[in-house]
Protein backbone atom coordinates (compact mmCIF):
# COMPACT_ATOMS: atom_id res chain seq x y z
CA UNK A 1 0.00 0.00 0.00
CA UNK A 2 1.37 3.45 -0.54
CA UNK A 3 1.32 6.42 1.07
CA UNK A 4 1.95 8.88 -0.85
CA UNK A 5 -0.83 11.81 -1.75
CA UNK A 6 -3.22 10.77 -4.17
CA UNK A 7 -2.96 12.72 -7.69
CA UNK A 8 -6.18 14.27 -8.75
CA UNK A 9 -7.01 11.51 -11.10
CA UNK A 10 -7.07 9.04 -8.33
CA UNK A 11 -8.67 11.36 -6.43
CA UNK A 12 -11.32 11.65 -9.12
CA UNK A 13 -11.65 7.77 -9.79
CA UNK A 14 -11.87 7.08 -5.96
CA UNK A 15 -14.97 9.53 -5.92
CA UNK A 16 -16.26 7.88 -9.09
CA UNK A 17 -16.09 4.10 -7.21
CA UNK A 18 -17.65 5.41 -4.76
CA UNK A 19 -20.89 7.22 -6.52
CA UNK A 20 -21.08 4.30 -8.92
CA UNK A 21 -21.28 1.41 -6.56
CA UNK A 22 -23.18 3.48 -4.05
CA UNK A 23 -20.37 3.66 -1.28
CA UNK A 24 -22.61 5.71 1.19
CA UNK A 25 -20.44 5.35 3.99
CA UNK A 26 -17.09 6.43 2.33
CA UNK A 27 -15.40 9.38 0.80
CA UNK A 28 -12.50 9.46 -1.37
CA UNK A 29 -10.07 9.88 1.01
CA UNK A 30 -11.05 6.08 2.66
CA UNK A 31 -9.70 4.74 -0.43
CA UNK A 32 -5.85 4.75 -1.15
CA UNK A 33 -4.85 4.36 -4.29
CA UNK A 34 -2.72 1.31 -3.58
CA UNK A 35 -5.50 -0.26 -1.87
CA UNK A 36 -6.99 -3.40 -3.66
CA UNK A 37 -10.54 -2.75 -4.92
CA UNK A 38 -11.03 -6.20 -5.13
CA UNK A 39 -11.35 -9.15 -2.35
CA UNK A 40 -9.71 -8.63 0.25
CA UNK A 41 -9.17 -5.19 -0.22
CA UNK A 42 -12.28 -2.68 -0.70
CA UNK A 43 -14.34 -5.47 -0.88
CA UNK A 44 -15.59 -5.46 -4.40
CA UNK A 45 -16.85 -7.72 -6.04
CA UNK A 46 -17.45 -8.73 -10.48
CA UNK A 47 -20.48 -7.04 -10.97
CA UNK A 48 -19.02 -4.31 -9.49
CA UNK A 49 -16.11 -4.63 -12.20
CA UNK A 50 -18.40 -4.32 -14.60
CA UNK A 51 -20.26 -1.64 -13.27
CA UNK A 52 -17.15 0.43 -12.81
CA UNK A 53 -15.73 -0.56 -16.57
CA UNK A 54 -18.91 0.78 -17.97
CA UNK A 55 -18.97 4.27 -15.70
CA UNK A 56 -15.04 4.42 -16.84
CA UNK A 57 -16.30 4.30 -20.55
CA UNK A 58 -19.10 6.99 -19.81
CA UNK A 59 -16.88 9.27 -17.50
CA UNK A 60 -13.53 9.09 -19.75
CA UNK A 61 -14.23 7.65 -23.12
CA UNK A 62 -12.38 4.53 -22.79
CA UNK A 63 -13.03 1.03 -24.18
CA UNK A 64 -12.02 -1.81 -21.98
CA UNK A 65 -12.41 -4.87 -24.13
CA UNK A 66 -13.79 -7.63 -21.83
CA UNK A 67 -11.29 -10.17 -22.90
CA UNK A 68 -8.42 -8.13 -22.45
CA UNK A 69 -6.01 -10.12 -20.75
CA UNK A 70 -4.70 -7.20 -18.47
CA UNK A 71 -8.47 -6.31 -17.34
CA UNK A 72 -7.49 -7.93 -14.11
CA UNK A 73 -4.75 -6.03 -13.26
CA UNK A 74 -6.17 -2.56 -14.39
CA UNK A 75 -8.78 -2.85 -11.55
CA UNK A 76 -6.08 -4.02 -9.26
CA UNK A 77 -6.15 -0.40 -7.69
CA UNK A 78 -7.35 3.28 -8.12
CA UNK A 79 -3.99 3.60 -8.48
CA UNK A 80 -3.58 1.10 -12.21
CA UNK A 81 -6.99 2.70 -13.19
CA UNK A 82 -5.78 5.86 -13.47
CA UNK A 83 -2.42 4.42 -14.68
CA UNK A 84 -4.54 2.65 -17.46
CA UNK A 85 -7.02 6.17 -17.90
CA UNK A 86 -3.86 8.43 -18.74
CA UNK A 87 -2.47 5.59 -20.54
CA UNK A 88 -5.69 5.62 -22.90
CA UNK A 89 -6.00 9.57 -23.12
CA UNK A 90 -2.00 9.17 -24.43
CA UNK A 91 -2.97 6.80 -27.16
CA UNK A 92 -5.65 8.40 -28.31
CA UNK A 93 -3.93 11.71 -28.17
CA UNK A 94 -1.14 10.54 -30.92
CA UNK B 1 -61.87 -19.02 4.24
CA UNK B 2 -58.41 -19.05 5.70
CA UNK B 3 -57.99 -18.52 9.30
CA UNK B 4 -54.44 -17.31 10.34
CA UNK B 5 -52.59 -14.84 13.42
CA UNK B 6 -51.19 -11.50 12.89
CA UNK B 7 -48.29 -12.45 14.54
CA UNK B 8 -46.11 -8.95 14.33
CA UNK B 9 -46.20 -6.21 11.80
CA UNK B 10 -43.53 -3.35 10.76
CA UNK B 11 -44.70 -0.75 8.23
CA UNK B 12 -42.37 2.06 6.47
CA UNK B 13 -43.62 5.02 4.66
CA UNK B 14 -41.81 8.71 4.23
CA UNK B 15 -42.19 10.86 7.39
CA UNK B 16 -43.57 7.48 9.03
CA UNK B 17 -41.18 5.59 10.93
CA UNK B 18 -42.29 3.68 14.17
CA UNK B 19 -45.22 2.12 15.91
CA UNK B 20 -46.51 5.39 17.21
CA UNK B 21 -46.16 6.91 14.31
CA UNK B 22 -48.16 4.71 12.40
CA UNK B 23 -51.11 4.64 15.07
CA UNK B 24 -51.54 8.04 14.75
CA UNK B 25 -51.82 7.24 10.80
CA UNK B 26 -54.20 4.81 11.48
CA UNK B 27 -56.43 6.84 13.42
CA UNK B 28 -56.48 9.53 10.73
CA UNK B 29 -55.14 7.84 7.91
CA UNK B 30 -53.84 10.77 4.96
CA UNK B 31 -51.77 10.87 2.07
CA UNK B 32 -47.75 11.26 3.10
CA UNK B 33 -45.29 13.66 0.80
CA UNK B 34 -43.27 11.60 -0.99
CA UNK B 35 -40.07 13.34 -2.86
CA UNK B 36 -39.20 9.41 -4.28
CA UNK B 37 -35.86 10.29 -2.34
CA UNK B 38 -36.71 9.74 1.51
CA UNK B 39 -35.61 6.09 2.16
CA UNK B 40 -34.90 3.89 5.58
CA UNK B 41 -31.66 3.87 6.14
CA UNK B 42 -31.29 -0.15 6.74
CA UNK B 43 -28.19 0.36 9.55
CA UNK B 44 -28.87 -3.01 11.06
CA UNK B 45 -26.69 -3.95 7.33
CA UNK B 46 -23.37 -2.54 6.29
CA UNK B 47 -22.65 0.06 3.79
CA UNK B 48 -21.53 -2.90 1.46
CA UNK B 49 -24.20 -4.92 1.70
CA UNK B 50 -26.62 -1.84 1.60
CA UNK B 51 -25.18 -0.57 -1.30
CA UNK B 52 -27.01 -2.81 -4.41
CA UNK B 53 -30.75 -2.38 -2.14
CA UNK B 54 -32.67 -0.08 -4.21
CA UNK B 55 -35.42 2.00 -2.46
CA UNK B 56 -38.02 -0.44 -2.94
CA UNK B 57 -35.81 -3.28 -1.56
CA UNK B 58 -34.98 -0.98 1.45
CA UNK B 59 -38.14 -0.02 2.12
CA UNK B 60 -38.88 -4.36 2.08
CA UNK B 61 -35.85 -5.07 4.54
CA UNK B 62 -37.11 -1.90 7.05
CA UNK B 63 -40.58 -3.78 7.01
CA UNK B 64 -39.64 -6.76 6.85
CA UNK B 65 -36.43 -6.89 9.12
CA UNK B 66 -37.36 -7.06 12.63
CA UNK B 67 -40.48 -9.91 12.29
CA UNK B 68 -37.83 -12.84 11.61
CA UNK B 69 -35.89 -13.86 14.27
CA UNK B 70 -32.07 -14.10 14.39
CA UNK B 71 -31.40 -17.60 13.13
CA UNK B 72 -35.36 -18.28 12.26
CA UNK B 73 -36.05 -19.80 8.86
CA UNK B 74 -39.30 -18.26 7.63
CA UNK B 75 -41.21 -18.30 4.13
CA UNK B 76 -41.22 -15.21 1.98
CA UNK B 77 -43.56 -13.78 0.19
CA UNK B 78 -43.11 -10.11 -1.54
CA UNK B 79 -45.92 -8.77 -3.32
CA UNK B 80 -45.54 -5.81 -5.80
CA UNK B 81 -48.22 -5.13 -8.26
CA UNK B 82 -46.23 -2.43 -9.97
CA UNK B 83 -42.61 -3.38 -8.44
CA UNK B 84 -39.90 -0.79 -9.16
CA UNK B 85 -41.07 1.69 -11.82
CA UNK B 86 -38.51 3.88 -11.27
CA UNK B 87 -36.09 1.57 -12.09
CA UNK B 88 -37.43 0.55 -15.27
CA UNK B 89 -38.15 3.58 -16.27
CA UNK B 90 -34.75 4.63 -16.37
CA UNK B 91 -33.59 1.61 -17.88
CA UNK B 92 -35.87 2.14 -20.72
CA UNK B 93 -34.92 5.63 -20.92
CA UNK B 94 -31.25 4.58 -21.27
CA UNK B 95 -32.18 1.99 -24.43
CA UNK B 96 -34.18 4.83 -26.00
CA UNK B 97 -31.34 6.71 -25.86
CA UNK B 98 -29.08 3.81 -26.97
CA UNK B 99 -27.15 4.02 -24.14
CA UNK B 100 -25.23 0.82 -22.28
CA UNK B 101 -27.36 -0.55 -19.56
CA UNK B 102 -26.07 -0.34 -15.68
CA UNK B 103 -25.11 -4.30 -14.99
CA UNK B 104 -26.43 -3.82 -11.64
CA UNK B 105 -29.71 -1.92 -12.34
CA UNK B 106 -30.36 -4.74 -15.41
CA UNK B 107 -29.78 -7.23 -12.83
CA UNK B 108 -31.84 -6.35 -10.41
CA UNK B 109 -34.53 -5.56 -12.41
CA UNK B 110 -36.79 -8.62 -12.06
CA UNK B 111 -39.85 -8.72 -9.56
CA UNK B 112 -38.00 -11.69 -7.40
CA UNK B 113 -35.01 -9.90 -6.65
CA UNK B 114 -35.61 -8.05 -3.65
CA UNK B 115 -36.98 -11.54 -2.49
CA UNK B 116 -33.45 -13.25 -3.69
CA UNK B 117 -31.95 -10.22 -1.63
CA UNK B 118 -33.65 -10.62 1.47
CA UNK B 119 -32.72 -14.49 1.56
CA UNK B 120 -28.94 -13.40 0.75
CA UNK B 121 -28.73 -10.71 3.41
CA UNK B 122 -31.01 -13.09 6.01
CA UNK B 123 -29.24 -16.14 5.56
CA UNK B 124 -32.73 -17.68 4.26
CA UNK B 125 -32.75 -20.85 2.53
CA UNK B 126 -36.47 -21.45 1.99
CA UNK B 127 -39.45 -20.87 0.16
CA UNK B 128 -39.81 -17.36 -0.81
CA UNK B 129 -42.52 -16.01 -3.82
CA UNK B 130 -42.62 -13.03 -5.61
CA UNK B 131 -46.12 -11.78 -6.67
CA UNK B 132 -47.71 -9.18 -8.94
CA UNK B 133 -51.31 -9.14 -8.87
CA UNK B 134 -53.94 -6.10 -9.53
CA UNK B 135 -55.22 -3.67 -6.70
CA UNK B 136 -56.10 -6.89 -4.53
CA UNK B 137 -51.77 -8.02 -5.01
CA UNK B 138 -51.89 -7.57 -1.15
CA UNK B 139 -54.62 -10.50 -0.58
CA UNK B 140 -53.08 -12.44 -2.95
CA UNK B 141 -49.77 -12.21 -1.03
CA UNK B 142 -51.22 -12.76 2.91
CA UNK B 143 -53.03 -16.13 0.63
CA UNK B 144 -49.99 -17.32 -0.41
CA UNK B 145 -48.13 -16.87 3.10
CA UNK B 146 -50.85 -18.61 4.56
CA UNK B 147 -50.56 -21.59 2.25
CA UNK B 148 -47.37 -21.58 3.88
CA UNK B 149 -48.73 -21.90 6.63
CA UNK B 150 -50.57 -25.04 6.03
CA UNK B 151 -47.83 -26.84 3.94
CA UNK B 152 -46.14 -26.70 7.86
CA UNK B 153 -44.45 -23.48 8.24
CA UNK B 154 -44.72 -22.57 11.75
CA UNK B 155 -44.70 -18.85 10.37
CA UNK B 156 -44.36 -16.88 7.06
CA UNK B 157 -43.40 -13.24 6.19
CA UNK B 158 -45.71 -10.94 4.04
CA UNK B 159 -44.11 -8.04 2.92
CA UNK B 160 -46.02 -5.47 0.38
CA UNK B 161 -44.15 -2.69 -1.18
CA UNK B 162 -45.19 -0.19 -4.13
CA UNK B 163 -43.17 2.59 -4.73
CA UNK B 164 -44.29 5.83 -6.31
CA UNK B 165 -43.98 5.93 -9.93
CA UNK B 166 -42.44 8.62 -11.78
CA UNK B 167 -44.97 11.08 -13.53
CA UNK B 168 -44.87 9.39 -16.92
CA UNK B 169 -47.29 6.63 -15.36
CA UNK B 170 -49.81 9.27 -14.74
CA UNK B 171 -52.94 8.24 -15.70
CA UNK B 172 -52.07 4.47 -15.63
CA UNK B 173 -50.92 3.84 -12.09
CA UNK B 174 -53.71 5.08 -9.19
CA UNK B 175 -53.27 3.11 -6.22
CA UNK B 176 -49.84 4.40 -4.91
CA UNK B 177 -50.71 7.50 -3.57
CA UNK B 178 -47.35 7.56 -1.94
CA UNK B 179 -44.64 4.69 -1.35
CA UNK B 180 -45.20 2.16 1.03
CA UNK B 181 -43.98 -1.19 2.60
CA UNK B 182 -46.01 -3.04 5.30
CA UNK B 183 -44.62 -6.29 6.59
CA UNK B 184 -46.22 -8.75 8.46
CA UNK B 185 -45.49 -11.83 10.16
CA UNK B 186 -48.55 -14.48 9.78
CA UNK B 187 -48.95 -17.40 12.34
CA UNK B 188 -51.08 -20.43 12.69
CA UNK B 189 -54.23 -20.55 14.63
CA UNK B 190 -54.31 -23.49 16.48
CA UNK B 191 -57.28 -24.92 18.47
CA UNK B 192 -54.95 -24.89 21.61
CA UNK B 193 -54.33 -21.35 21.43
CA UNK B 194 -57.29 -18.97 22.66
CA UNK B 195 -55.40 -16.29 24.75
CA UNK B 196 -54.51 -13.96 21.57
CA UNK B 197 -58.22 -14.23 19.53
CA UNK B 198 -57.44 -10.40 19.23
CA UNK B 199 -54.51 -11.02 16.31
CA UNK B 200 -56.62 -13.74 14.78
CA UNK B 201 -58.50 -13.06 10.96
CA UNK B 202 -60.64 -14.37 8.69
CA UNK B 203 -60.21 -14.33 4.86
CA UNK B 204 -62.65 -15.52 2.65
CA UNK B 205 -63.29 -14.74 -0.86
CA UNK B 206 -66.62 -14.27 -2.51
CA UNK B 207 -67.51 -13.40 -5.99
CA UNK B 208 -68.36 -9.15 -6.19
CA UNK B 209 -71.59 -8.14 -6.55
CA UNK B 210 -71.84 -5.88 -9.16
CA UNK B 211 -69.29 -2.89 -9.38
CA UNK B 212 -67.92 -1.84 -5.87
CA UNK B 213 -65.88 1.18 -4.93
CA UNK B 214 -62.24 0.79 -4.23
CA UNK B 215 -60.46 0.48 -1.05
CA UNK B 216 -59.81 4.24 0.00
CA UNK B 217 -56.00 2.97 0.49
CA UNK B 218 -53.80 0.88 -0.86
CA UNK B 219 -55.17 -2.71 0.30
CA UNK B 220 -52.07 -3.22 2.76
CA UNK B 221 -52.48 0.36 4.59
CA UNK B 222 -56.16 -0.23 4.84
CA UNK B 223 -56.02 -3.54 6.52
CA UNK B 224 -53.24 -1.86 8.61
CA UNK B 225 -55.44 0.83 9.54
CA UNK B 226 -57.88 -1.84 10.37
CA UNK B 227 -55.42 -3.74 12.86
CA UNK B 228 -54.23 -0.76 14.29
CA UNK B 229 -57.68 0.38 15.24
CA UNK B 230 -59.00 -2.44 16.38
CA UNK B 231 -61.65 -2.24 13.65
CA UNK B 232 -63.30 -5.73 13.05
CA UNK B 233 -64.49 -6.41 9.57
CA UNK B 234 -63.15 -5.08 6.40
CA UNK B 235 -64.28 -5.73 2.81
CA UNK B 236 -61.77 -5.01 -0.47
CA UNK B 237 -62.96 -5.73 -3.83
CA UNK B 238 -61.94 -6.12 -6.93
CA UNK B 239 -63.02 -6.93 -10.17
CA UNK B 240 -64.89 -10.10 -9.46
CA UNK B 241 -63.35 -10.82 -6.12
CA UNK B 242 -64.79 -9.46 -3.21
CA UNK B 243 -62.43 -10.06 -0.07
CA UNK B 244 -63.43 -10.35 3.42
CA UNK B 245 -61.44 -9.73 6.68
CA UNK B 246 -63.39 -10.56 9.79
CA UNK B 247 -62.03 -11.02 13.06
CA UNK B 248 -63.59 -14.46 14.35
CA UNK B 249 -65.83 -13.45 17.69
Amino acid sequence: MTAREPTALEREIAQLVIDTLNLEDLAAADIPPGQPLFGEGLGLDSVDALELALALQKQYGIRIESDAKDARSHFASVASLAAFVEAQRDACAN
Amino acid sequence: MTLLRIEGWHAWAPGLAGEAAWRAWAQAPRALPDDGKEQPACEFLPAMQRRRLSRLARMTMEAAWPLCGEGEQLPFVFGSRHGETPRTFALLGELADQQPLSPTQFGLSVHNAIAGQWSILRGQRGESVALAGEADTFEHAVLEGAMQLAAGAPAALVAVAEELPPPAYDGWIGDVPFSYAVALRLGRVEPSMDTSADARWRLRLAPAAGAAAPAPWPHALDFLRALLTGQDTLEHACKTRQWNWQRPG
